[in-house]
């Protein structure tokens, strides 16, 4: 599976035998991943999708260095998660926005920039830039507070592609939107993408979401949370929203559901 | 739109100022007095008292100014000294909840017992009444205003919204860094939850406290001198002005809250 030959590109993270043990309050081990081993390329958008509880969260907080697995390897790029991290490879997009509401729209995006002690001259004008891509720069200053949940989202984005991070992790960012707002925003997240050459992890639990926009989607099956299933998606890459009625989308989907294990 | 908002003026201040007008007038026309069985000697009419205030308001205002600078004083010590605490509860999150507990028990001891201990404290450091009796009364209105600070702030601290601290982590930043750009500025609005209850606390210990002081002065000290000596009128010439001191000051707080934090509860 991992033998892909149309990315020219390497790989970018690489999972081995992955696995993450919890110790309850009344010192139960509870397993929330066992040996997940996975290749993610350089460039690719692959999605990590599943039902509460498979672990796909978890999986994702792992390649962020947001927590420590306690079994198996990662590296991305080379390096440990710890170092890309410091390094700024990532920009994460969390199931909310989480936008500091005492600032401004584009102070938002700025925020990673000036821990980063980029000149303010730059910070300005990368959040500029950032603005323009997600479509805000109108709402350049506002407050979040004056902004839809769509918009916030947006924003999330933009903050995240700001430090210009080679990998873009996200975690069911659209989650807690209307379905149009979320048709609009893979659409954008799409067109974003190809402007921009991010390898993308998705995290969701919604399988159309999950087929529409990746390469390829990684089915995680509960009970405990493993790698039931990599479902290559060999539609073409320029989609629209035409493309889910089509019956080879219909039937990705079929198959994608079909490769769930114990659910 | 529009709509809401003008029913908003009316039910937040128009209302309340009508009721206002509505109490001056049966209290004018003795109507009040009729009800509670009462005189004018005891209840003076609001002209009487206005009279009054305006007769000796230089006497007056000195005693305003005493009171002020006591509740003033004792809610600036009491608010730093209680956000210092709040900070300290954060560093250290292990002890810092339950500290704060005890640190809440102060607050629960009456300045009736609390103002007779601190006078003790502080006999010694000058030979200047004045001086000393104005540090003991600071001080007992800065003890009745540091736990709300240290409880609120605390929680402005902590309480931060979901994966806020995962952001900062994401970009490797460091501990003092989340403190400058996250925590303190989260806890913003909760310091005007704590001056809420702490402005009109700090009033209220001024005047209570100035009963138990070694000077006779100030707004509180005057409404008990005048009412042992049975000056009515002027002690409610006094009783007012106390009133006012209490309600401009909470303005004032509202004022600057909605400044401070108009555009961050923008709809």
């Amino acid at each position: 599976m991992n033998e892909r030959n149309d990315y020219t590109g390497n790989t970018e993270i690489m999972l081995d035998n992955i696995g993450m043990t919890y110790k309850t309050d009344d010192n139960k081990d509870v397993t929330a991943l066992t040996s997940v081993s996975l290749d993610i390329q350089k460039g690719e958008f692959i999605s990590l999708l599943g039902p509460s509880g498979c672990g796909k969260t978890t999986l994702l907080r792992i390649i962020a260095d947001l927590l420590t697995p306690t079994q198996g390897t990662i590296t991305v790029g080379g390096e440990t998660p710890r170092a890309a991290r410091l390094a700024q490879r990532y920009g994460i997009v969390f199931q909310s926005a989480v936008l500091y509401d005492w600032r401004t729209v584009k102070k938002n995006v700025m925020l990673p920039l000036e821990i980063m002690h980029i000149p303010k001259a730059e910070r300005e004008e990368r959040a500029e830039k950032m603005l323009e891509l997600v479509g805000l720069s109108d709402f350049a200053n506002h407050y979040p507070n004056q902004l839809s949940g769509g918009m916030q989202q947006r924003v999330g984005i933009a903050r995240a592609l700001a430090i210009r991070p080679e990998i873009l992790l996200m975690d069911e960012p659209f989650s807690a939107l209307d379905e149009f707002t979320r048709e609009k925003l893979h659409i954008d997240l799409l067109k974003i993408w190809r402007k921009t050459n991010k390898t993308i992890v998705f995290v969701t639990h919604n399988i159309q979401e999950s087929v529409f926009l990746s390469d390829r989607v990684c089915v995680l099956s509960p009970h405990p949370g493993r790698l039931s299933a990599v479902v290559d998606i060999d539609l073409p890459r320029l989609r629209t929203m035409e493309l889910k009625n089509t019956p080879e989308f219909t039937a990705l989907v079929a198959k994608v559901r079909g490769s769930f294990e114990g659910v | 739109m529009n709509m809401k908002k003008i029913r908003r003026r009316i039910s937040g201040f128009a209302l309340p100022f009508a009721f206002g007008v509505l109490l001056v007038i049966l209290w004018q026309t003795q109507a009040l007095h009729m009800w509670m069985g009462t005189d004018t000697i005891t209840l003076p009419l609001p002209t009487r008292i206005g009279e009054i205030i305006s007769a000796n308001f230089a006497t007056i205002s000195g005693h305003i100014r005493i009171t002020v600078i006591v509740a003033l004083g004792g809610l600036v010590v009491g608010s730093v000294l209680g956000y210092a605490i709040a900070l300290v509860a954060t560093v250290f999150s292990k002890w810092g909840a339950g500290g704060l507990t005890i640190i809440s028990a102060f607050n629960a001891i009456p300045i009736v017992a609390l103002a007779p201990v601190v006078n003790n404290w502080t006999r010694d450091i000058s030979t200047d009444v004045s001086l000393r009796s104005t540090v003991a009364k600071i001080l007992v209105v800065t003890i009745s205003c540091t736990a709300s600070m240290s409880v609120n702030a605390f929680r402005g601290l902590t309480e931060l919204k979901p994966f806020s601290e995962d952001l900062m982590k994401s970009y490797g930043a460091k501990k003092i860094t989340v403190f400058t750009k996250l925590r303190l500025p989260n806890s913003v609005p909760y310091i005007f939850t704590a001056l809420r209850v702490s402005v009109p606390a700090s009033v209220i210990g001024a005047l209570v406290t100035e009963y138990f002081a070694e000077e006779t002065v100030g707004v509180g000290r005057q409404i008990r001198e005048n009412i042992v000596k049975g000056q009515y009128p002027t002690a409610w010439a006094y009783i007012t002005v106390a009133c006012a001191i209490g309600i401009i000051m909470f303005t004032l707080l509202m004022l600057a809250e909605r400044l401070l934090l108009k555009r961050r509860r923008a709809q």
